[in-house]
């Protein structure tokens, strides 16, 4: 039954690129790179217990590292191999002092990390400053350059199965109960012979090997990057799309990437609709993003696809 | 050296502010453990409401003091909606925090639009041993302090501030000896509220704001409350005016554009120290 | 004689697990009432349900007149000062109904210590401080929960000692929940013994004391009454 449910999901999401009109590609894209990396922050917030407000820096990293390298003229698939690479030594570099903190600490860390690093790429020259990276050249597969919107759908597909088998494989395995176990009682689990903080940094590399991979495919997507292409914001959205979907479960990160993804398009599309005035897209999407995040934490605490889970068991 | 009495006393304005945001912090998380994340918004709300206060033609001070009014109350708003479901864990609280900041931005947007704002503060400058800043900075410096030293005396010296050190210390203990722990929790959300809208008024006039302003501000007034512990306000104060005048002394020196780096690595630098410290004790103790 | 705390039928659950299970118990006004029981009988929740700290599942709750607890486990601000956390009992008397001074008459032990954080003080210090605090809110009944608990005999002596006076002076009647069974006996006129969340026995103290049953469970099986005082 649930391998039926898995490959109908797998099958409607490989035809969709095909039946989507055209100008909808894009934001099938930017759903299946937002869930690539929301998967990566529910792994960390629901199996380590630990909230990230910073993801989205890793996601950045990715696609510097990516685009950067594609730049100095390194081929563009290699380029996506280096990017969640570098993201996970980054996680690696930032996390053995910071995985130190816990709870609004380490949230915090976290959101410093960001900051600090959307101040160093605005600075940085090698990274083109404040104008940012252009000219990033496509991905290549098999020597033919992706230039239309279908193919990079098909990539983004791809990598979202990828981290998603690698989530389901980490979850079900020694290090994921382990994992677990710390989440409840890190006394306990240490006391039990779980080397903790080992696997907690294994996670925060994980997790951000995820948005970086995903943050390599935006890269050459869009062909260009700048600092304002990662917003703080964007670290919060992962988090709300994360807790929507539900922590902790494999099919949450592409609920709520679903979910809000498409309701800020709807509302976008709303906002930007003649005589409405021009700040209404802005002042519509923080409001979706508040009042759900509000709404879920405080009436669905475990996410959607739980609440779900549990309606369908009490009717059947 | 002239130079250098002018960076001082202007960080000192700054930091002055951030402590206030700080301290904001510091009085939520000791009595209700939730870090609020919307803490930056209070002191934008209120800055961009007595903008427009003053914009109708409301004298100064009686626009400042509706600033701050309202952000008192967007300050038991929040508590409301963050902890007034019983059973909230703070961490969930922290996230709800997070989505009422971005509310703020929504209903700021709305209101009064993405650009920055400003309005004039106290007008002049004053020359202070050769070195000449500008006169507001000083009134913020002159506001924050008797401030602080009425938080203190109301924290040590009145019953409802013991109540919420009680709360604090011990919320079972409060319970049994009939303090109403979640109102002691809202009116900590008020008076952080309270806090953070000063900030805002008083910060105005020398830093324009703009709805994402929180960002900066919280920043800063959790790198100056964390040094503390999230405990203590009166390091709060510390902590906000070291940091105030450092990353002065940074931009004028030289350093351009790196001050909130540098704040921002000082805090994680005394995160991770502090963590460091409480784990060996942890394990010493076992 | 009139009850001045009194439960009917009362249960209170913990999600799911029934911690007491139709409890009827009456204290009356000027009355040493003794609650004896194993750990994990439900003594605990029925001082938190007699405070109003939870709420019963089913049954009646009634006090007539103040009911103030000494809570288990002491409970104190830990980094408030003695003065502040005895100040903080009268907290529902208002501003008028908060000076210390009548519980440092009744404990002059506390003077010397007003001004030390109360989280420093040994624990039958502590205790006094705990008992002073509940005084504070001027109760007609007092509420102990675990009175000896972790003290030496003779501090626990001393605080028995404070009690009776408490009683014998001002009449305040008093609940006192006791693992020592013995001194609970004594001490009080009547008692209870809840077993898993029900009264299984109650009746004079003296007569309880000469129970076999409760000299087998609870005195170490010795009847009280023959044992040389
Ligand atoms: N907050 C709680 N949540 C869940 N179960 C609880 C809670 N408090 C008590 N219990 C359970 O209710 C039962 C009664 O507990 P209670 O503390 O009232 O017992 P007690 O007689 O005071 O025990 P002790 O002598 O150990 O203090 C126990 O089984 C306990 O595990
Ligand atoms: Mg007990």
């Amino acid at each position: 039954m649930r391998t039926r449910t898995v490959l109908a999901a797998a099958a409607v999401t490989l035809a969709l690129p095909l039946l989507l009109p055209e100008r909808h590609l894009p934001v099938y894209v930017l759903l299946l790179l937002a869930a690539t990396v929301t998967a990566g922050v529910s792994l960390l917030m629901g199996y380590a217990g630990q909230v990230s407000l910073g993801q989205a820096a890793f996601y950045a990293i990715g696609a510097y590292a990516a685009g950067l390298s594609a730049v100095h003229g390194v081929p563009t698939l290699i380029g996506l191999l280096v990017a969640p690479v570098v993201a996970a030594l980054a996680a690696v570099v930032v996390g053995a002092p910071l995985l130190r903190l816990r709870g609004h600490h380490l949230a915090f860390a976290t959101l410093a990390v960001h900051l600090i690093l959307l101040s160093l790429l605005g600075q940085g020259t090698w990274a083109g400053g404040a104008i940012g990276l252009q000219g990033i050249p496509p991905l290549s597969l098999a020597g033919t350059p992706l230039r239309d919107d279908v193919g990079y759908a098909y990539v983004a597909w791809a990598v979202l199965a990828v981290v998603l088998l690698i989530s389901h494989n980490v979850v079900d395995s020694r290090a994921g109960r382990g994992l677990r176990a710390a989440a409840g009682s890190e006394i306990a689990a240490a006391a039990g012979g779980v080397p903790v903080g080992g696997y907690r940094l294994v996670v925060f590399a994980l997790s951000a090997a995820f948005a970086g991979l995903a943050g390599g495919v935006y890269a050459f997507y869009l062909g260009y990057l700048g600092p304002g292409s990662f917003p703080l914001l964007l670290s919060i959205e992962v988090v709300v799309m994360a807790v929507v979907g539900g922590l902790g479960t494999i099919t949450g990160p592409v609920v709520g990437a679903a979910v809000i993804t498409l309701l800020v398009q709807a509302l976008n599309e709303l906002g930007t609709r003649p005589g409405m005035p021009s700040y209404a897209p802005a002042a519509l999407s923080y409001a979706v993003y508040a009042l759900l995040l509000i709404a879920v934490v405080r009436y669905l605490p475990r996410g959607i696809v739980p609440a779900v889970a549990v309606l369908r068991k009490g009717t059947s | 050296m002239s130079d250098l009495l002018g960076y001082l006393l202007t960080g000192l304005g700054i930091g002055a502010g951030f402590a206030l945001v700080g301290s904001g912090m510091v009085v939520i998380h000791r009595v209700t453990r939730v870090v609020n994340l919307a803490q930056g918004a209070f002191a934008v709300l209120a800055a961009m409401l007595t903008s427009a206060l003053l914009a109708t033609g409301l004298p100064h001070g009686l626009a400042e003091g509706a600033g701050v009014l309202v952000a008192a109350g967007a300050g038991v708003l929040t508590g409301i909606v963050a902890i007034g479901r019983p059973g909230t864990e703070p961490g969930a609280a922290l996230i709800i925090t997070l989505g009422l900041g971005v509310l703020a931005y929504a209903v700021e947007v709305t209101v009064w639009g993405d650009q920055p704002r400003s309005y004039a503060g106290l007008p002049g400058a004053v020359t202070l041993g050769g070195a000449r800043i500008q006169a507001h900075y000083l009134l913020v410096i002159a506001v924050t302090l008797p401030v602080f030293a009425a938080l203190m005396a109301f924290f040590r010296g009145t019953d409802p501030g013991k109540a919420l050190t009680a709360c604090a210390e011990n919320p079972y203990a409060a319970r049994v000896v009939g303090i109403d722990v979640r109102r002691m929790g809202l009116l900590a959300f008020g008076l952080g509220g309270a806090l953070g809208g000063l900030a805002g008024v008083l910060l105005t006039p020398v830093q324009q704001v703009t709805f994402d302003s929180d960002v900066t501000l919280i920043v800063n007034g959790f790198a100056a409350a964390v040094l503390g512990g999230l405990t203590r306000p009166g390091v709060a104060l510390a902590g906000g005016l070291l940091l105030g005048v450092a990353q002065t002394l940074i931009a004028g020196y030289g350093g351009g554009a790196h001050q909130l780096e540098i704040a921002l690595l000082v805090m994680l630098a005394v995160m991770v120290a502090q963590a460091v410290r409480a784990g060996s004790v942890r394990e010493v103790a076992r | 004689m009139s009850a001045v705390a009194e439960t009917r039928g009362l249960v209170v659950r913990y999600a799911g697990a029934t911690a007491l299970d139709g409890v009827d118990l009456t204290v009356g006004e000027h009355e040493l009432v003794a609650l004896i029981g194993a750990n994990g009988a439900g003594k605990t929740s029925l001082v938190r349900a007699l405070s109003g700290l939870v709420r019963p599942d089913a049954g009646q709750v009634l006090v007539h007149g103040r009911l103030a607890q000494v809570p288990e486990g002491r409970e104190m601000f830990a980094g408030l000062s003695v003065d502040d956390n005895l100040r903080l009992g009268g907290w529902r008397n208002g501003r008028a109904g908060r000076a210390t001074g009548p519980v440092y008459e009744l404990m002059p032990e506390l003077t010397a210590v007003r001004h030390r954080a109360a989280g420093t003080l040994s624990g039958g210090q502590q205790q006094m401080v705990a008992i002073g605090r509940a005084l504070m809110a001027r109760p007609d009944v007092l509420v102990v929960d675990e009175l000896s608990l972790g003290l030496a005999p003779k501090v626990v002596d001393m605080l028995v000692g404070h009690l009776r006076r408490l009683h014998a002076e001002r009449g305040l009647a008093v609940l006192l929940i006791e693992q020592n069974a013995r001194l609970a006996l004594e001490l009080c006129d009547r008692g209870y013994v809840l077993e898993a969340g029900r009264i299984v026995l109650h009746g004079d103290a003296d007569r309880l004391a000469r129970d076999p049953r409760v000299a087998a469970a609870y005195l170490g099986g010795h009847v009280a009454a023959e044992e040389p005082r």
